[in-house]
């Protein structure tokens, strides 16, 4: 085993694989986004409750990769609760940081953030770590300017 | 006397270049032989000319093996006519070609296209657009458990309103090989005409047009040792003039005025603009190339490493092959317990083990089996036992790590 896929497959992103935050399919949520990788057929359905400009309620349910379905479970966990501006703050800063190792200061980075690290010396697994942040923050952008 | 398989590695430059390389991609494309390198870097350092316009030697000569290709082509697949055959990009403009140029003029609101359940988006998309074009319905064969062809349903999908039936030989995702012959007998009793998309079998197995009574028959050159952007389509005398060029341009015509423009007839009406002529001829070299194979050896040894291969499979105890079809060659598309496919591919990739992991082009397949994704591994002639051992090592480890 290498030093590099022991970073990319670090024990927070195992752990998050293996035992997701709110992994479970909601009826009825106010909105559901679709993080669908048309390159593997990975597909995580997210469950948005919103009250005004909150997100208020976040779940999601489906089937990817450890790299995609730990980062959704890390996007839910720290997103929940957080207002729309903030929410977005954070998308934006996880995405740059995964993309062009630069960080922001909305991120405040945790360690479960910095669990992402190891997907710079994989580029092709890019597109998994950020997919469901891109969809979260497609949908915030859409709801801020509503 | 045939090229041995003990030294075959050795005409594959990029084994010479990656020696760590274990290459286990063969039906996304094959490597490519010296030869086939040589004969492209050849055309374009001491042959370079367009063809079917020059009245000097170079573009003659050009011309003279580009055509030359055709009848080379037509024997591989037992046609042994080289007016048969068709240049294109691939297996995916062939299928386009038939769809676009042969099929949407026969179709009318209420007939039907029927293709299997095992087709990659190759054989599904074409037929998906000429039926929304025509408003035509797209019918489906549904394939076993086991994942084979299931041959009973066939007669009851066919109609008057049957216009065309397309299936592939092999399963680009379960390795079925599919009983050809039997399917375009039993579409030609209702005279319904009959594709087969050879893209995995070409140059591997035996093909046989004329015994098959296919009426078309499509592959790419990359998956037989060939180039990249060329392929075939070969149609049947009785079928070949009724295909339409749905692009057009220099070349494929015989006489143009501002009025009209009449056409050549098949196979140069369908070849407007300027050919991948390198292309062409480099495919002529990888057809040399597999004369020099034992056909009959080459998919024994392949079939060999598929069987050991999923015999190590079930040793791990932890992952799950997908289909178990009667028949079926060098591919092996399989899962492992709670890990994710691109996981899987992630970690043989850092071995230096190239698989694909996805859907593979086949989503339908996949969805009617109730699996997003699988690990797929595919043989040619010159992986080896070694290769096998050292894919169950890495997948041995992934075991462990994931615990």
């Amino acid at each position: 085993m290498t030093r590099d896929l022991k970073k990319l497959y670090s024990d927070i992103i195992k752990q998050h694989n293996e035992t997701p935050v709110h992994f479970e399919r909601v009826d009825g949520a106010d909105t559901t986004l679709k993080a669908y990788n048309p390159v593997c057929g990975d597909q995580f359905d997210l469950f948005v409750g919103t009250n005004g400009k909150q997100l208020s309620q976040l779940h999601f349910y489906g089937f990817g990769c450890a790299i995609s379905k730990a980062s959704t479970s890390i996007l839910v966990k720290h997103l929940e609760g957080k207002s729309l501006s903030d929410a977005a703050a954070i998308c934006n800063d996880f995405i740059h940081f995964i993309q062009l190792e630069i960080t922001g200061d909305a991120l405040l980075i945790t360690e479960e953030f910095k669990a992402f690290e190891g997907v710079h010396d994989f580029p092709e697994r890019y597109v998994c770590a950020a997919l469901p942040w891109v969809e979260m923050k497609k949908f915030i952008d859409s709801r801020i300017h509503e | 006397m045939a090229l041995s398989l003990r030294s075959i590695k050795s005409h594959f430059p990029i084994f010479a270049y990656r020696p760590e390389l274990v290459y286990l991609d063969n039906a996304a494309t094959s490597q490519k032989p010296r030869s086939v390198i040589q004969t492209i870097t050849d055309f374009y350092e001491k042959e370079n000319a367009n063809i079917h316009r020059g009245f000097y030697d170079l573009s003659s000569t050009a011309t003279r093996r580009y055509e030359e290709v055709r009848k080379k082509v037509s024997n591989l697949i037992s046609a042994n006519d080289a007016r048969t055959i068709a240049f294109t990009k691939g297996a995916t403009e062939s299928i386009n070609t038939v769809a676009q140029g042969f099929a949407r003029k026969k179709l009318t609101s209420g007939d039907n296209i029927v293709i299997s359940a095992m087709e990659h988006h190759a054989n599904i998309i074409p037929w998906q657009q000429v039926c929304r074009q025509t408003g035509a319905t797209l019918r489906i064969l549904p394939i076993t458990p086991q994942g084979d062809l299931d041959l009973t349903l066939l007669p009851s999908l066919l109609n008057e309103g049957t216009k065309l039936v397309a299936c592939t030989h092999i399963s680009n995702v379960l390795g079925t090989i599919n009983p050809v012959e039997e399917i375009i007998s039993i579409a030609h009793k209702k005279n319904i005409p009959v594709l087969i998309d050879a893209s995995q079998s070409a140059g591997h197995y035996p093909i046989d047009a004329r015994a098959w009574d296919a009426d078309f028959i499509v592959f790419s050159a990359h998956k037989m040792f060939g180039p990249m952007g060329t392929g075939v389509l070969y149609a049947k005398h009785t079928v070949s003039n009724d295909i339409e060029s749905f692009h057009f341009g220099g070349g494929g015509i015989k006489n143009v005025s501002f009025a009209e423009t009449e056409f050549l007839s098949y196979p140069h009406r369908l070849e407007a603009g300027t050919a991948n002529v390198p292309g062409v001829i480099g495919m002529g070299t990888a057809i040399d190339f597999i004369h020099q194979l034992d056909l009959t050896e080459t998919s024994r040894h392949t079939h060999a490493l598929c069987l050991y291969f999923k015999q190590r499979l079930a040793e791990l105890r932890s992952a799950s092959v997908l289909g178990s079809p009667s028949q079926f060659g060098s591919i092996v598309s399989f899962g492992m317990e709670n890990i994710h496919p691109h996981d899987v591919a992630s970690f043989l990739a850092h071995a230096n083990i190239a698989v694909r992991a996805g859907h593979h082009c086949a989503q339908p397949l996949l969805d009617s089996m109730g699996i997003p994704a699988t690990v797929r591994v595919s043989f040619s002639i010159y992986n080896t036992k070694k290769d096998v051992d050292q894919t169950m090592d890495a997948l041995t480890e992934l075991k462990s790590f994931w615990k």
